[in-house]
């Protein structure tokens, strides 16, 4: 049992190493493609871009280390299926400090364009269209993880059972049953709920000024903050998703005997890594890529 | 391109900001800059934009729903009504020739001769 997890913690490094190397090559793709907002640098709002950027830089940062700190805590492996919702809630917290920051342009004449901001509009739609989808599959997955699992020794749901004959039981471990499930789904939907609250304080914070530049900028960071509330959400849902996908795959794979269809099971887990390992490394491009469209419009200064 | 609409709030002006709001909206449904349907910014949204209270916001809101130029639906926002009455073009002469007084007006103030007004007003017309 104890060999699984250090099978299954050397094999989230490796992952881990191959996402890197997967965001890193996203990264220089992402910076090198043409994105760049039509926007004049003299009217930028290039202290509220810098505030943004290091508050969301230091949500990554803390997010890293917390989700390190996670990971490393916890019975069983318990925190390391945490890591993952632990670094997004700092990425998000990072982002909203950041929004809060931007303090709107002052002065007894106040102006304000005619104009409803919706998420949509900043939202990267493909992007969160896949990460509902994966929220959705991982739901899916825990659900059906926590309705099969056994107890342990101790009584903890975490063990796959399988019946080999009469009075004859195997069982795997760790498996994602409640002991891993209840704590991993309520995170992940507290991330989300978050992300929510966020986008909303993204599109209703003030605007720096109603000047066509300044609000194209301002659009821009807008952007900026949605792409990344997005590729958090992203991290706290997929990272999960890959870990339960992994796990469950090896304890599938790992009986003598079981039913024929569990090995199918096991081996369409192990495909399903492969979308949600290019799920993540999208969104850490969009996490690690520096904000484009704000750099290019920033003074020369 | 069409520029989007802009409202403009003098916190020094001895008119209550609401006023100042209530007018400016007022203007922009009749003039038809703001069609019937349209979708007003959400309270707390232009509140924040223009740094007043929520209250001074919806107050102009309500005036506007009272003089029949605005519904709001609770969840659903604040729309320019289908009847909401469009200018006259002596009414829409009118008011043109009364911003155009104010702005002189101002301008006058500030010591530009007409040259710079004129200037100044190309410029604007130009961004």
């Amino acid at each position: 049992m104890g060999c699984g997890v250090e099978g299954l913690l050397v094999l989230v490094i490796v992952l881990l190493a191959i996402l890197v190397g997967v965001a890193l090559v996203a990264w220089r793709a992402h910076s090198r493609s043409p994105r760049a907002v039509p926007v004049r640098t003299a009217a930028v709002p290039a202290a509220a871009a810098r505030r943004t950027a290091n508050w969301r830089w230091a949500g990554v940062i803390t997010g890293l280390v917390a989700g390190g700190v996670a990971a490393g805590s916890g019975a069983l492996g318990r925190g390391l299926m945490l890591a993952g919702p632990v670094f997004g809630l700092c990425v998000l917290a990072g982002v909203v400090a950041g929004e809060i920051s931007v303090r709107p342009a002052g002065g007894p004449t106040r102006t304000a364009v005619v104009e409803v901001r919706r998420v949509r509009d900043y939202v990267p739609h493909g992007l969160a269209q896949a990460v509902l989808a994966a929220a959705a599959v991982l739901l899916a997955l825990l659900t059906v993880t926590t309705a099969t699992a056994g107890p342990d020794d101790l009584g903890r749901g975490r063990v796959l059972l399988s019946r080999c004959g009469p009075g004859l039981l195997e069982g795997h471990s760790p498996w994602p049953g409640s002991f891993y499930s209840v704590p991993l789904a309520a995170m992940v939907a507290t991330g989300l709920i978050v992300a929510g609250a966020a986008l909303r304080v993204v599109i209703r914070r003030a605007r720096t000024g109603a000047d066509p530049d300044v609000v194209a900028a301002d659009d821009a960071l807008r952007q900026r903050a949605a792409w990344t509330i997005t590729g958090a959400c992203g991290i706290l849902t997929a990272l999960p998703l890959a870990g339960v996908c992994l796990v469950s795959a090896g304890a599938l794979l790992s009986f003598s005997c079981h039913p024929a269809w569990w090995t199918y099971a096991g081996w369409a887990l192990l495909a399903l890594l492969i979308p949600t390992l290019a799920l993540l490394a999208w969104c850490a491009a969009v996490l690690l890529a520096p904000a484009r469209a704000v750099t290019a419009a920033l003074p020369a200064r | 391109m069409t520029a989007r609409p802009l409202l403009i709030v003098d916190t020094g002006n001895p008119t209550p900001p609401y006023e100042q709001l209530r007018r400016q909206l007022a203007e922009l449904i009749q003039s038809t800059a703001l069609r019937p349907g349209d979708r007003l910014p959400p309270l707390r949204q232009l509140a924040a934009d223009l740094g007043l209270a929520i209250g001074t916001v919806a107050r102009a809101y309500r005036e506007l729903e009272s003089a029949g130029l605005v519904r709001s639906r609770r969840g659903g926002g604040t729309h320019v009504t289908a009847a909401a009455p469009s200018l006259s073009d002596s009414e829409r002469q009118r008011l043109l020739h009364h911003h155009a007084k104010a702005f002189v007006q101002q301008a006058t103030l500030l010591g530009a001769d007409e040259q710079q007004i004129l200037g100044a007003i190309s410029q604007a017309l130009a961004t």
